[in-house]
């Protein structure tokens, strides 16, 4: 089932666990895959239009190689920024690997909606819950993902723009085109009780 | 007054992302700009939206499979108990978190409410009632709860830290939502006094015929049993809103509402008595031979001041009345350079809000109380606006 809950809980990765997980500590490793798992999959489910399947492999590859890559990490910048960089990349080279994202609702037929039990669907939230992932995932890549890294992961405009490796204007440029398209795509729910 | 526009910085304002003064200027220029006004209600709506975006739980078996994937990479790890312990109580806030966020979620659904949060109510004298009890000196009032006040009572709001309602005797209201990024009455009947000091388009008053946007304001509003309503400005600037019809109502006006109909044309309370009979005929009357007739006599007797109303009225008319108007106006303050007859007619709206910025000057030149550029000042101060900026930069 799908849980929406506070992000961006406690941390508890600090430089001696992040130590450990450079020496090789299983433990420690497990420790940081508790942590971040559920954003990173989160990303990967966005980035890859709802298909679960492809969020899958996504998630374990990139924690796979962040197993790997975090022997190489120094500290020179913070380590939530230098992760979701491995996971913007890992999105768009699985994007580019595949050469076509699927339309939301063929995804949404075979996975999300299955989990849902029947009455649920009278809820007004759910519903809009389930047009945003779906305006989300018509937006383009460039401005999707500016918005995931802001309400999945809480990163400031600053980090954004560490991470997707643009300047803070662009960032707020394709957060203003991103929050628009949005907000067009979703006009139809402008009386909704829940909005 | 800022002019430069400030589409490019919206999500920025809208998420705390600009330094105080930034804030502050884009604050400013929203209040007199249309344009940027309209996206902004629109990018707004966008992060209300992507704030509902859920945070999804990863599968139970995904390490499982890394870690298979991992094979012997980390075998010669040392497995100390401390990281187990921290492992099984990250899982465990984890859990509790998730938890937490499931109750939350679905607890929401079932009272088909979006924010929590809830303002503390004061009592100002009798015993208003939250819902269906009484409350003595103080209260609390949910999202969804109606407060209401009889004719001994009366009770006081403080809305979350932007500022504070005063509910008069005979008032029924209801806490809509509470949000960073909206606050929300519902006027159902009785009259509120609100001062706010937070920046424009955060606090918004519902009525049966209009929705009250605040611009960094103090105003009075009143709605009678059958929905009609009245709005009067004593600070800053109110924007009385149905649909596509706004009346932007500063202070020292008023502005009324009909059911059916929304938001009137705005005026000065120093407006002729006539004046103000005319303009309610113009707004409010079917008959389209007193319409007319109401103009006529609003056109004869408008002074200076009074292009605040002749202004709204250019795009509340048509053909050759908007031609009438125009040419009065004109009469008191020439559109200023770059803005056209042409335009204006044709309601080009940064016209339109070019030529307004110029007529201002007329409209506060005559307060006998404050030059405008003092008044506004003091208004900035007392209203805290660069106080809850640097709140939102805080954040």
């Amino acid at each position: 089932m799908e849980q929406q809950h506070a992000v961006m809980a406690q941390e508890p990765i600090d430089g001696e666990v992040i130590e450990a997980c450079r020496q090789g500590d299983r433990e420690a490793f497990q420790l940081l895959f508790e942590t971040y798992k559920d954003k990173v999959f989160s990303i990967a489910v966005y980035a890859a239009n709802g298909d679960r399947a492809v969020a899958d492999d996504v998630t374990q590859q990139i924690f796979l190689k962040l197993f790997t890559a975090i022997r190489q990490f120094r500290g020179d910048s913070e380590f939530t920024t230098w992760l979701y960089r491995l996971v913007v990349n890992a999105c768009l080279d699985e994007r580019r690997r595949r050469r076509r994202w699927l339309p939301w609702g063929e995804i949404v037929a075979t996975t999300i909606s299955t989990e849902k039990r029947p009455q649920e669907r009278q809820f007004d939230r759910l519903e809009v819950s389930e047009a945003v992932r779906e305006a989300i995932a018509e937006l383009k890549p460039k401005f999707r993902l500016p918005i995931l890294l802001k309400y999945i992961e809480g990163l400031s405009y600053e980090e954004i723009a560490i991470v997707m490796n643009c300047s803070k204007g662009t960032v707020a440029s394709r957060l203003n085109r991103g929050h628009s398209q949005l907000a067009k795509r979703l006009a139809h729910l402008n009386n909704s009780a829940v909005v | 007054m800022f002019s430069k526009h400030v589409t490019n910085d919206i999500s920025a304002y809208c998420q705390g992302e600009l330094s105080p003064e930034q804030a502050r200027q884009f604050a400013e220029h929203i209040i007199s700009c249309a344009k940027c006004r309209r996206e902004f209600e629109e990018i707004k709506f966008g992060v209300r939206f992507a704030e509902q975006l859920p945070c999804l739980v990863a599968p139970e078996t995904l390490w499982t499979e890394i870690e298979a994937g991992l094979g012997s990479a980390g075998e010669n790890s040392t497995v100390n108990r401390q990281w187990q312990f921290r492992v099984a109580a990250v899982a465990a806030v984890l859990l509790v978190v998730g938890g937490l966020g499931v109750w939350w979620f679905w607890g929401k659904g079932f009272k088909g409410q979006l924010a929590a949060g809830s303002w503390q109510v004061q009592s100002l004298n009798g015993a208003p009632q939250i819902g269906k009890k009484k409350f003595g000196a103080q209260g609390r009032l949910g999202v969804g709860e109606w407060l209401e006040t009889d004719a001994s009572s009366r009770a006081q709001i403080a809305v979350g830290s932007i500022g504070r309602v005063n509910i008069d005797e005979n008032t029924r209201v209801r806490l809509v939502e509470t949000e960073p990024t909206e606050h929300r009455l519902e006027l159902a009947r009785g009259k509120l006094s609100a001062t706010i000091w937070a920046p424009p388009r955060l606090f918004f008053v519902d009525t049966p015929s209009a929705v009250a946007a605040d611009l960094g304001c103090a105003y009075t509003l009143e709605v009678d049993d059958h929905g009609a309503g009245v709005l009067r400005v004593t600070a800053g600037w109110v924007a009385l809103e149905l649909k596509d019809r706004e009346s932007m109502v500063p202070r020292g006006a008023a502005c009324e509402t009909r059911p059916g109909v929304g938001p009137g044309t705005p005026f000065f309370e120093d407006a002729q008595p006539s004046f103000r009979r005319a303009l309610e005929t113009f707004d409010f009357e079917d008959d389209a031979a007193a319409r007319a007739s109401a103009l006529n006599s609003m056109l004869v007797e408008a002074r200076s001041r009074d292009t605040l109303t002749l202004w709204h009225l250019l795009a509340r008319v048509e053909g050759d009345d908007r031609v009438r108007v125009y040419d009065k106006i004109a009469g008191f303050v020439p559109p200023p350079d770059g803005v056209t007859r042409e335009g204006v007619l044709q309601l080009d709206q940064e016209m339109l809000d070019r030529w307004k910025d110029a007529l201002e000057v007329s409209w506060f030149a005559d307060n006998p109380v404050l030059p405008k550029a003092v008044a506004e000042t003091y208004w900035r101060v007392k209203n805290g606006l660069t106080r809850r900026v640097r709140e939102i930069s805080d954040k």
